[in-house]
């Protein structure tokens, strides 16, 4: 039997992705995959699934979805209003929806992104191991209104349908500051001499033109002081460079991977899931921190998610042991 | 200690640049894609991905999962058993790539050759006249990084970069030269288009060149472009 399919019935500027497509660099691809690693996996967690689950990504403008068997989702990343069946449901628990309700996303603020996974993720297409879209290989691409993207299973409700109340509240993890953004020096520092410190000093407004591919800001910028042909060369995702313009360059997943500029800066693993959720016009401020710091807060980001993991599963695991008259429903 | 071959510096906290202290440019290169086809051959926990460059390798980690200490010594450990005498490729695949060349001014041709105080014939004459070593696939889509033709000066990038170059452009910059294979913005300078596709996503990898493999560019004619456009980029 099918597991059936999601619809979509408003695509607003959402993608499939996943955590991205590791191989890709290895042969001149970028990474891709969702900007908010943290988000992404927060909402997957939810949903009882792997990490590098296949998930919406739903940026900026509203969404509405229809499943066509009972399904279980979760929302993460930027705050929005969900509601499923036009009831308001919380963002960032384990939400049950009955085959034909509607699942809206809608006026998603305090950040750009928004996460959606359902239970079992879906069936789709991959590239090097990955869904994510690649734009330049014209692989995926946003959702277009009316594309039913298969699921892989059903989840019957785990919802006490008297009361419509939640049997359990999962407590994730407070999102990070949103205004600073935390970097370390690269290894190209000293080519911009002292102007490299206005990096640290100074405000940074995000641009209109910002994408997945890089971030672009306006603001008092460091110069580079060396002239010079530079090779191409592997950038990091998070590079900070200054190119030839009035704007500061912050690549994202979506970078090219090889470039000839210098990398005056890398902005942390976990700092990349803030920029994720800059919106044009948001002013930032880049703080500095060493290496050791910054992979000290990735692992702690880490393992808090790994906790939720773990209290996700206990509850799952007694939801499915209590005894119910049809499905999963308490009645 | 630094490693005498290679230099590690951090970039960022979850990735190493390892750049050939070699005074051989290319055994330099030979070393860091060694390291990368080792790095990959062994599947070590925690590396993200390796991109080899002409002198550089990015490795990128996990940070949760490694740790830079733990890769900077492993990859020390590694460059120090590495042989940069030995050849990438036993035996080079030769890939002859037909390009249009820019004598109507459409592209940026006639830019370059002033820039370089030679004619239109002459920039013709140096891209096509060597065979390029494919020393690392790159941005955008795998493209084929090659050295530059040996004109007298580097190839200044454009003031501002074309926010769409179409696939199949032919590009020179600074001391490096490429072929497009996929539409992209980008800031080198055009000076022809070759009618071949170059990308097959069904294929893994999706292009049919490897670094150490070879390509010769050889011009032709409009007629001869139309009547191989849409052919496949294969080894001759």
């Amino acid at each position: 039997m099918s597991a059936g399919f999601l619809t979509v019935v408003e695509a607003g500027s959402g993608q499939i992705t996943d955590l991205g497509r590791s191989r890709g660099p290895r042969y001149g691809v970028p990474v891709s995959g969702a900007l908010d690693q943290r988000s992404a996996r927060i909402a997957n967690i939810l949903a009882g699934n792997d990490d590098r689950a296949p998930l919406l990504e739903i940026m900026a403008l509203d969404a509405e979805f229809i499943a066509d068997s009972d399904i279980l989702i979760a929302l993460a990343g930027a705050a929005a209003t969900l509601r499923v069946g036009g009831i308001e449901r919380p963002n960032e628990q384990p939400v049950s929806v009955r085959a034909g309700e509607t699942i809206e996303v809608r006026q998603i603020t305090g950040g750009l992104r928004a996460y959606l996974a359902v239970a079992g993720s879906f069936d789709v297409p991959r590239l090097l191991g990955s869904c994510a879209p690649d734009s330049v290989l014209g692989f995926g691409g946003r959702l277009l209104a009316g594309q039913r993207i298969p699921l892989t299973r059903a989840t019957p409700p785990i919802l006490n349908t008297h009361f419509g109340a939640e049997l359990y509240r999962l407590n994730v993890p407070a999102r990070p500051d949103t205004t600073t953004v935390e970097a370390t020096d690269g290894p190209d520092i000293a080519d911009f001499a002292d102007t490299a410190r206005r990096l640290y000093e100074e405000p940074y407004v995000v641009s209109p033109t910002s994408n997945h591919i890089g971030l672009r800001m306006t603001g008092i910028l460091p110069e580079r002081r060396v002239q010079g042909e530079v090779l191409s060369r592997g950038v990091p995702v998070g590079a900070v460079e200054v190119p030839p313009g009035n704007e500061l360059l912050v690549l994202h997943r979506g970078r090219g991977v090889t470039a000839g500029y210098p990398v005056l800066a890398v902005v942390t693993t976990t700092a990349l899931d803030v920029l994720a959720q800059a919106r044009p016009g948001h002013t930032l401020r880049f703080r500095r921190v060493s290496e050791a710091q910054a992979t000290e807060r990735a692992r702690a980001e880490r393992a808090a998610l790994d906790a939720l993991r773990l209290r996700v599963r206990s509850v799952f695991t007694a939801l499915d042991a209590l005894p119910t008259s049809s499905g999963r429903t308490l009645s | 200690m630094p490693s005498p071959v290679a230099t590690i510096s951090a970039s960022g906290n979850a990735a190493l640049r390892v750049s050939s202290a070699l005074e051989d440019r290319e055994a330099g290169w030979r070393l860091v894609h060694h390291l990368a086809r080792f790095i990959d051959d062994a599947r070590v926990p925690g590396v993200e991905c390796v991109i080899p460059t002409y002198d550089a390798a990015l490795i990128e980690i996990d940070p949760v999962e490694s740790s830079l200490e733990r890769m900077r010594s492993y990859l020390e450990s590694v460059i120090a058993r590495l042989d940069a005498d030995r050849p990438l490729t036993e035996t080079p695949r030769l890939f002859e790539v037909p390009v249009l060349y820019d004598l109507d001014g459409e592209l940026d041709l006639r830019m370059v050759a002033e820039a370089q105080g030679l004619s239109a014939a002459d920039i013709v004459r140096l891209h096509s006249e060597p065979s390029y070593v494919v020393r690392c696939l790159g941005a955008p889509g795998g493209s084929p990084m090659l050295d530059g033709p040996a004109f007298p000066l580097p190839v200044p990038r454009l003031s501002s970069p074309r926010a769409s170059v179409p696939q199949g452009v032919v590009s020179v910059a600074g001391r490096q030269a490429t072929i497009t294979p996929a539409a992209a913005p980008g800031g080198w300078a055009l000076i022809g288009r070759t009618p071949l596709v170059v990308l097959d996503l069904d294929a893994e990898p999706f292009v049919p060149y490897e670094p150490g493999d070879l390509i010769r560019f050889r011009p032709i004619a409009r007629d001869e472009y139309v009547s191989l456009l849409g052919t496949r980029m294969v080894a001759s």
